[in-house]
């Protein structure tokens, strides 16, 4: 047991350093830094028009949602989005690493491979995401203190669960010889199923957005039990997710083991 | 003649290589598929909350598969080729070369524009057809006529494209604007029917170029009528002349600044 939270307390240092010297290495480029993020955030505005223009046509409630749902979920889904692609950003790369023979490099680092692979790169537009989740949630939220409580849980593990998608759609390249089809359009499919009300949905649907498409876990119980707490659906949200972060885990290090090195030579700055 | 000749040659270069590599249109047909899908469940459930004027559910959703049409078949990449381009350093490699750059990326592009829109609206017909049935009153006779629209629109947002891309001999970062104006798009007719947004914003929208990408030619297409057609086509004339001239003036504007230093 002892030996386990040592292991887990290394990966939250080696995450802490990468996130350190990332940063630093995004402010070098101040002017760029912030027009990106301010630009990103800006574009997630306009889906609050879109929302305030479809609410107002109707009124009440669409899909089973009113308006502050919606902005939950929004606030949620672009928070956790932004920080797992702030800690994570090079998920998005794993099948170019993979194809080009890079991965040679972080199989010699002595930290856990995954990790630095997917810690070794930031993305500047995240922070826009990240901070566009906490001021639409002070604007539609104010104090609400177990809607906090639920978007910053959220934040968490919704960006592991964003992380984990990614992560296992790359894998597939072990597999297949090249999936940077499903790689990129993996997380973007299922984000399209987090930034809706639920209810639209109906059957099959909204059974594989409880499975394959975990965007459910993401957000949707998230928002109940921000408005209903129940501690089963809480053991069950932490437990569904644990479960699939721990396959895409195991599911990596098994397409690994089929890994050829094509013995590229690079340097890495 | 020969001008154009030597430009209808590099369309025909660029449709074959993009035929050449259909397979790489998957992901995107999945994307619009997904898209239609996800809109479909949304606007029917909002249909379900109360009836929204000036549109049927059919007609929305049809609306929905023609301007998401436009935008996917818009979809040329030329943005980021003339970001690259100017960044790198590359554009230089292009000035002497005996053709106008703008003109070049315009007719490079057309060949997988048209691509696009032949394969996109395959899959638009398909997909209205299986969701929301016949477009109710549709007309035969006045397709030509909202396709002269749709050819606009497409024009229109091509070249704000390349003026955006070419703000980069100019700016170090570029990115937020091409945020904003796809937004500009997306929410003053791509998403919305700009009969949705409130009065006074309708007034400002059909001032502006955004609405004509998609909303002019959506509309006309699924309600079709001869006020609508001459109320929007003079509009969109005008823009598809402003945006050529735009992007023609940053060009030269841009090429002014360049400084090259050896190869």
């Amino acid at each position: 047991m002892h030996k386990h939270v040592v292991r887990a307390m290394n990966v939250f240092r080696l995450i802490g350093l990468y996130f350190k010297v990332n940063l630093a290495s995004a402010l070098e480029y101040r002017a760029s830094f912030l027009l990106q993020a301010f630009g990103m955030a800006l574009n997630n505005c306009s889906f609050v028009f879109f929302w305030y223009i479809a609410f107002s046509q109707i009124g009440g409630r669409i899909g089973g949602y009113d308006f502050n749902d919606v902005m939950f979920i929004w606030a949620l889904c672009s928070s956790a989005f932004g920080a797992s692609h702030i800690l994570f950003a090079n998920m998005n790369s794993i099948t170019r690493i993979i194809v080009s023979g890079e991965l040679d490099t972080f199989l010699l680092q002595p930290k856990d491979v995954l990790v630095s692979l997917l810690c070794s790169k930031t993305s500047l537009t995240a922070w826009g995401d990240f901070l566009y989740g906490f001021i639409l949630m002070a604007l539609t939220h104010g104090g609400d203190a177990q809607a906090w409580s639920m978007f910053l849980l959220g934040i968490v593990i919704g960006g592991l669960l964003m992380t984990a998608i990614s992560v296992t759609a790359h894998t597939m390249t072990f597999y297949l010889g090249d999936a940077s089809l499903i790689g990129s359009m993996a997380l973007e499919f299922v984000i399209n199923f987090c930034i809706y009300p639920e209810g639209i949905y109906r059957g099959v649907v909204r059974v594989l957005m409880l499975s394959v498409i975990p965007a459910s876990f993401i957000v949707h119980i998230p928002l109940k039990l921000a408005r209903h707490f129940s501690p089963g659906l809480l053991l069950l949200l932490l437990t569904v997710s644990a479960a699939y972060c721990c396959f895409a885990y195991v599911f990596f290090y098994r397409g690994l083991k089929r890994y050829e090195s094509g013995n590229l030579i690079i340097a890495r700055m | 003649m020969a001008k154009l000749r030597k430009y209808l040659v590099v369309t025909r270069i660029s449709l074959q290589n993009v035929i050449a590599y259909r397979s790489s249109a998957l992901g995107g047909l999945l994307f619009y598929s997904l898209f239609i899908f996800v809109f479909f469940n949304l606007w029917r459930a909002i249909y379900k909350g109360g009836e929204v004027t000036g549109y049927s559910l059919t007609q929305m959703i049809w609306y929905l598969c023609i301007t998401e049409l436009v935008v996917f078949g818009c979809r040329s990449g030329v943005y980021n080729q003339m970001n690259d381009d100017v960044k790198s350093g590359s554009i230089a490699y292009q000035l002497n070369r005996p053709y106008h750059y703008v003109m070049f990326q315009f007719f490079n592009a057309l060949g997988n524009m048209v691509f696009n829109l032949v394969i996109y609206g395959i899959l638009a017909i398909i997909l209205g057809l299986i969701m929301a049935g016949p477009i109710p009153g549709f007309s035969f006779a006045s397709l030509p006529f909202a396709l002269i629209s749709v050819f606009l629109g497409i024009i229109i947002n091509f070249f704000f494209m390349i003026t955006l891309g070419l703000t980069a001999f100019r700016l170090e970062e570029n990115f937020a604007f091409y945020l904003i104006y796809q937004k500009l798009v997306f929410m003053l007719g791509m998403f919305i029917p700009v009969e949705f947004l409130p009065k006074w914003l309708q007034s400002i929208a059909l001032y502006l170029p955004f609405s004509y990408v998609a909303w002019a030619p959506a509309r006309l297409v699924v309600a079709f009528s001869w006020d609508l057609f001459w109320q929007v086509i003079p509009v969109q004339l005008v823009w598809a002349l402003v945006s050529i001239l735009m992007s023609l003036g940053m060009y030269s504007y841009g090429v002014k600044g360049i400084q090259a230093h050896g190869g």
